[in-house]
């Protein structure tokens, strides 16, 4: 595989016209006298581009299935008739092709006089270098257009410019339909038609009256698959092209696509035109979603905050010093804080958004310097269910496929994950394979997009209750072994707690008619999602925080590993469990140590000769028993034991559940240190804060949900003048204990000798390989897409009898209905990056979706501000009557800190992690300042139906 | 409410609760472990504070798993199992 690092001049990607074929290359043609060999099937195009040989074009892209419609890439084949399109043409073993003759060459100059007859003689991007039309009148001979510019054109046709980030110009279109097929092929979402006939064909958007106003979800594909200037970024029209580019990883999402950062510039002065997903990059093949093309403007926004600030109290105004000075303020505050309170009375929380090498720095930092493993990550309020859930069954905190193994997948059960609003370029992965056959099985409260949606229709849609999971994934286990369709062999052969499990899970109080009181799901719609499912043949399940955030969220993800393993699918391309991860870098971030009980590469801390390495390399002794836990810092700090707090990158009055609770405990505390890009809700109660860097000035790597590490280059300078893993090292140096390194290589370099499943990772090596996927050793060199091949990490893959224990969280005459949380495509987490770019067009705030049923019980129509309140708080925010709302489920985001929903989650929690229960909180809705007395009213109203 | 409860018994109960189904030898063993993995010591000080007050808020199988973590009665093995988490 090519890979592309960072680029002086700038030159698009290499575009081979149609996509690749698989296959050993057994077909011998020549191409005007050049000989290459190709797989069977391959387009003469791209064998002709292979062979060195350009043929113009202006339909054809290799990210598109050949089209055969500009009629521009026509060639001559020996002992073929006419001149056919190189593009729609297989190579055959003995093809001879001409790309260069007369005839051709007249073919192609008419079609491009026709073309030109309707394009702009002043095109703006033929001018600017990113329309191909005059370019391709250059190479095909055309200097005049014999027909002039005088008869029927397009010319006076208006631009669209609804969407934020890009302009439709219909005077550029050629109708090439490459936007159309980008739509459909590469998105899914089929917003985009010809609509017309003939001459008055054009490029419409859902029959919309604009791009804002259609089912265009701003993905971008069709602006990179345009050839001309139809289509084309805002930033490019007001910028102009780029001048070089830099390979580096997006920061949003666990999909962790990889861009090229197209730049003007250097230094201080770079500016980033654009951000082009790449064709070489393994998570996403050269696509992308509206937060990663176009939502990186808050990396310049007015709102960062780029030096040190101190104040003695969080009622006092900042103060802007320098970095000695903050520094010293904060090594000083935590020395004076373990003096007077021990030596536990300090922590740090690492964040999932940033570097592997800036989260292991912290850890460090914690351990070595803060003397205690009082550390963890933002990943405790995620994914903590999985690493707990995954490790117990299968041996490792991970998922077992590549994103790539969905290709071969005949039928995928997703649960509680919604991936194209949150993981969409996976999610149209996910779209191209099953409108290719395969089939979903969607488990859902709401009815998502992928239970029906433009050519995909789930085959069962299972409305599950909030809080059922366990009672769900159990019935659908029940079922396959009792009608007899578990692969014994394999479980007889690969895992272990067989019969105990057989025997568990055949009880009864397993089926899907006993557990239908709890999930709500009709049984013999249950039990046909069971068989397809059981009959794959390769059945691969994906699942998001609908899993984790719950109080068996552990339990739930054991009974997800043991649905697979009954059914043998586990350990081949196709098939197993897939956490899909909320955060760019959560799996990085857990595998790094951030855990309060384990070093990096998920060891616990008790363990002798584990802490022996670390403390033979760090030069010190480490503390053997498990630190705190986010929650558990919370409880201490208002308990008295725990006085001081160090937070990179999470804005935990935002993001963490029972909002008061966190102010509290953020109030209690003597002084509270925020690293962060802005100041965000958490500053609110910080006493020092700490400039951050954004993605494109950090440099080192991402790990994403396929255990992908890419790196992550510096597009830009640190507009801080640090980088934050320096400024981890300047706080631990200051408080006696001298951390540093040369650069963030070696920080990678120490990871990779002190973790056995790093070993064969570095910067050097990641440069050359483009990616690799953890484990990357002396067993696997290049690394490991699919895992537990012929056996487990562990060994025996294990079977956990999973008892269903229903949530303490329910429902009462006071709060009659669950409230479940959730994401939305154009906003990312609390929204501190989206909410500063033209994002905020598409959803400026949370609402709450509400059945029609129980918002007419309540006089609520949308539009209304409503009062969400549960036990433990109350907010205010609008509602949409929504259909997509099953009876009884209300739903809501948490995107912007002005509703802040997690006011009214509760401090209920998975029962092995402390991840907290955002998916079920029970609440009542009313019409806000309708009183005490209306708001009891609706809960009468309810009640009594 | 759970949430008026102390958190070393609100998260030991929720503990407790999932590990009920458990012979009760065997429960108080996996939660003596779990107590000896995950928690930090002064939480388990917190708790082992309220088994010996006899706080009738502790479910009778975290009560009998703290007693087992005070004998080191654990699952060795279990605690060195990475766990993620």
């Amino acid at each position: 595989m090519t890979t592309f690092l960072t680029r002086d001049t700038y030159s698009p990607e290499p575009d081979l016209g149609t996509p690749p074929v698989p296959g050993p290359r057994t077909a011998h043609v020549v191409i005007d006298g050049v000989a290459v060999d190709v797989a069977p099937g391959t387009s003469v195009l791209r064998a002709a581009k292979e062979a060195g040989i350009e043929i113009p074009k202006a339909c054809a892209t290799d990210t598109l299935k050949a089209f055969g419609s500009c009629r521009l890439c026509v060639v001559e084949i020996d002992g073929a008739k006419g001149t056919p399109a190189s593009c729609t043409t297989p190579c055959a073993d003995g093809m001879v092709v001409s790309t260069q003759t007369e005839q051709v060459r007249q073919v192609r100059q008419g079609v491009m006089e026709l073309y030109l007859s309707d394009h702009p003689a002043d095109c703006p991007g033929c001018a600017r270098g990113n329309c191909e039309m005059q370019a391709l009148a250059r190479e095909v001979g055309v200097a005049e257009v014999r027909y002039g510019l005088g008869g029927a054109n397009h010319l006076s046709d208006r631009p669209d410019e609804s969407n934020p980030y890009f302009t439709y110009d219909p005077k550029a279109c050629i109708v090439c339909s490459r936007c159309v097929r980008a739509c459909a092929e590469v998105q899914g979402t089929f917003a985009l038609t010809v609509e017309g006939r003939g001459f008055d064909s054009r490029i419409s958007a859902s029959g919309a009256p604009s791009f804002l106003e259609s089912e265009c979800v701003s993905c971008g594909a069709c602006v990179q698959a345009c050839p001309t200037d139809a289509l084309t970024e805002k930033s490019v029209i007001e910028l102009g092209m780029p001048t070089r580019s830099v390979d580096t990883t997006c920061a949003y999402c666990g999909v962790g696509c990889s861009f090229r950062a197209e730049v003007q510039g250097s230094g201080d002065g770079t500016r980033v035109v654009r951000m082009v997903p790449s064709k070489t990059g393994g998570a996403n093949e050269g696509h992308s979603c509206v937060k990663g093309r176009f939502a990186y403007g808050y990396a310049s926004h007015q709102d960062r905050q780029l030096a040190p600030m101190v104040r003695d109290s969080i009622h006092d105004e900042w103060r802007t010093v320098t970095w000695d000075e903050a520094i010293e303020r904060v090594a000083a505050g935590f020395t004076d804080i373990q003096a007077r309170h021990g030596v536990g009375a300090i922590g740090g929380i690492s964040s999932s958004r940033c570097t592997n090498e800036e989260v292991y720095v912290v850890q460090k930092m914690v351990r070595a310097a803060f003397r205690n493993n009082n550390v963890d990550t933002c990943a405790r309020v995620c994914h903590s269910p999985t690493g707990y859930g995954l490790n117990q069954t299968f041996g490792t905190s991970a998922g077992t496929q590549d994103f790539a193994s969905v290709e071969h997948c005949d039928v995928m059960l997703l649960i509680g994950a919604n991936p194209t609003d949150a993981h969409p370029v996976f999610g149209s992965r996910m779209k191209r394979r099953l409108r290719e056959g395969a089939q979903i099985i969607v488990a859902d409260p709401r009815r998502i997009d992928l239970v029906r949606s433009p050519h995909v229709e789930a085959a069962h849609h299972l409305p599950l209750l909030p809080g059922s999971n366990v009672a769900f994934v159990n019935a659908m286990a029940h079922t396959i072994v009792t009608e007899g369709l578990h692969d014994e062999a394999f479980m007889r052969a690969r895992c272990e707690g067989v019969d105990d499990y057989l025997e568990f899970i055949a009880r009864e109080e397993n089926s899907p008619e006993a557990t239908a009181a709890a999930t709500g799901i009709d049984p013999a719609e249950l039990r046909a999602a069971a068989r397809l499912y059981a009959a794959g043949p390769n059945s691969a399940i994906y699942y998001g925080l609908g899993v984790t955030e719950h109080s068996q969220g552990s339990t739930m993800v054991m009974g997800l590993a043991n649905l697979a393993m009954l059914t043998g699918n586990v350990g081949r391309e196709g098939v197993g469990v897939n956490p899909l991860r909320g955060q760019n870098n959560v799996q990085g971030s857990c595998d790094m140590g951030s855990f309060p009980h384990e070093l990096p590469g998920y060891r616990h801390v008790g363990l002798d000769d584990v802490r022996a390495i670390y403390e033979s390399l760090w030069g010190l002794t480490l503390d053997p028993e498990p630190g705190l836990r986010i929650p558990n810092m919370f409880d201490a700090a208002i308990g008295g034991s725990f006085k001081g707090l160090y937070v990179q990158g999470e804005d935990i009055a935002q993001s963490d559940p029972n909002l008061n609770h966190v102010r509290e405990a953020l109030t209690s505390m003597e002084l509270v240190v925020v690293q962060d890009l802005f100041l965000n809700e958490t500053a609110k109660y910080a006493h020092v804060f700490l400039p951050g860097t954004s993605f494109l000035e950090k440099n080192g790597t991402f790990t994403n949900a396929e255990r992908r590490l890419n790196r992550v280059r510096p597009v830009l300078p640190s507009r801080t003048g640090k980088d934050e893993w320096q400024v981890v090292c300047d706080i631990a140096t200051a408080m006696g204990y001298p951390m540093s390194y040369p650069d963030a290589g070696a920080i990678m370099d120490e990871i990779a000798a002190t973790t056995p499943t790093f070993a064969g990772v570095s910067f050097e090596r990641l440069d050359a390989e483009g990616s690799l996927q953890w484990p990357v050793n002396d067993k696997a060199p290049h690394g490991t897409p699919t895992m537990h091949i012929g056996e487990f990490v562990r060994g025996k893959g294990k079977l956990v009898p999973t008892v269903f224990v229903p949530t303490t969280e329910t429902t009462s005459r006071r709060f009659p209905l669950i409230l479940t949380t959730g994401r939305i495509l154009t906003q990312y987490n609390v929204g501190a990056q989206t909410r500063r770019t033209a994002n905020e067009t598409w959803h400026p705030e949370d609402v709450l979706e509400i059945h029609p049923a129980d918002a007419e019980v309540r006089g609520i129509r949308t539009g209304d501000r409503v009062e969400l309140t549960s036990r433990v708080g109350t907010t205010t925010l609008h509602a949409v009557v929504s259909e997509r709302m099953q009876p009884g489920v209300v739903y809501t985001t948490f995107h912007h800190p002005v509703t802040g929903a997690n006011v009214v989650t509760t401090e209920n929690s998975d029962w092995a992690t402390n991840c907290p229960e955002y998916k079920v909180t029970a609440v009542q809705v009313g019409v806000a300042n309708a009183g005490d007395e209306a708001l009891a009213q609706a809960s009468e109203a309810v009640a009594s139906r | 409410m759970s949430a008026e409860l102390p958190p070393e018994i609100r998260l030991g109960n929720d503990i407790a609760r999932a590990l009920h189904h458990l012979p009760a030898d065997e429960g108080a063993t996996a939660l003596a472990t779990h107590l000896k993995k995950f928690w930090e010591p002064r939480l388990r000080r917190a708790l082992v504070e309220r088994v010996r007050a006899d706080d009738p808020r502790v479910d009778p199988l975290l009560a009998r798993a703290t007693a087992t973590y005070l004998e080191g009665d654990v699952d060795r093995a279990e605690v060195a199992e990475p766990s993620g988490g």
